[in-house]
């Protein structure tokens, strides 16, 4: 996990209005805690702490210089805007080096699974317990050429040493299903049309029809481009 | 079609239209996801349009989470009608989305699909949306 810098300016005025007056001068307001010691408000750069979180992700470890003084932090909640994005408030949690944290990291899927199957995602993120300064960026797992009924659970998950991972060994967490067949999904669709009173222009049905013959012909079962748009 | 089973009060006041969503802002299950950038009711064949349409891009690949329920009903009255005589009856089932809620979410298939498959789908509904993946918006 990448680490980074950032000048935090200690913060004396609180409430919404000195909080949206921070916001439009570009810099987030922040408060930081941890280790029973009392909470320090701060105000961060906005550029900064946005980039070392997006470069860092949600676990990126922060090196503060607050009053000269320099302190370790994670990131325990980030606030943003739910439409922009830009941040609005960050609660970071004070560690020290060498320190165990629990945190969630998420997983990441590798390869292809069979052509009939379809993979599902039962939990995208995992607990784990590391140390703050050596936290694995994700866990991964290949479903190269997994058939259906194929099934990880957190047991089947590697973990880098000096991790542990904390969520139920028996845990789902990828889930290889078999795909509806093409003649399964028209039947679903087309009753749901009918149901909703949804009519298809007959060009349109025409040359998805046709798109689905050539699939059909097709050895390797590729799906052809140029479906036809379904409309009310 | 999506619709309540019953409901405690047939005829209810219209929700309120104002504010930004309180919460489902973020991606819970797929990997990308259709986002409201404005406020609307959203009728159940809406809804059910933008799935079909979605799901027909994608074809047997991918799988679509649907996180809005249209459990609202709002009334009309018949045209040409007087005013009085009573509330209308009713007439479209749909969910009051605020700004910022994730309406649709798909995993299992590669970005350049899914973004089409929602485009299709963002054509069937009544407001402005933004695609999101994982990835950009959820560090």
């Amino acid at each position: 996990m990448s680490e980074s810098n950032i000048q935090a300016e200690p913060r004396t005025e609180f409430g919404k209005g000195a909080a949206r007056r921070i916001r439009r001068a570009d810099k987030v307001p922040a408060v930081l805690y941890g280790h029973g010691s009392d909470p320090i408000h701060v105000t961060l750069p906005g550029h900064d702490t946005m980039l070392a979180l997006k470069h860092g992700g949600v676990n990126a470890l922060l090196t503060l210089t607050v009053d000269g003084t320099e302190q370790l932090a994670l990131p325990k909640q980030v606030q943003r805007d739910p439409i922009k994005g830009f941040l609005e408030h960050l609660d970071l949690l004070i560690v020290k080096k060498g320190e165990k944290v629990t945190v969630e990291i998420p997983v990441h899927l590798n390869g292809e699974a069979a052509p009939d199957a379809l993979v599902v995602t039962e939990h995208s993120t995992i607990t784990v317990e590391a140390e703050a300064t050596h936290i694995p960026e994700y866990v991964e797992v290949s479903i190269e050429g997994a058939e259906v009924g194929t099934q990880v659970f957190v047991r089947d998950l590697e973990v880098p040493t000096g991790s542990t991972i904390l969520a139920d060994e028996d845990t789902l967490v990828i889930n290889v299903t078999h795909a509806p067949t093409a003649e399964e999904l028209e039947a679903e669709l087309e009753e749901a049309e009918a149901e909703a009173g949804i009519e298809r222009d007959e060009a349109e049905v025409e040359e998805g029809e046709a798109a689905e013959g050539a699939e059909g012909e097709a050895a390797e079962g590729e799906s052809a481009e140029g479906e036809g748009d379904s409309e009310e | 079609m999506l619709m309540p089973r019953r409901v405690k009060h047939r005829k209810q006041h219209h929700p309120k239209r104002t504010g930004a969503a309180k919460g489902g802002t973020s991606l819970a299950f797929g990997d990308f996801g259709i986002q409201a950038v404005e406020g609307h009711y959203v009728t159940n064949r809406q809804i059910e349009s933008a799935r079909i349409a979605m799901t027909r891009h994608i074809k047997r690949g991918g799988k679509v989470w649907i996180n809005i329920y249209p459990d609202r009903p709002l009334t009309k009255k018949p045209a040409e009608t007087r005013m009085g005589s009573g509330k209308g009856s009713p007439e479209w089932w749909i969910a009051n989305v605020k700004p910022g809620r994730v309406m649709f979410e798909l995993s299992g298939v590669p970005e350049d699909i899914a973004r089409e498959a929602m485009r299709r789908a963002m054509h069937k509904l009544p407001m402005k949306c933004k695609f999101v993946t994982r990835e950009a918006g959820d560090f």
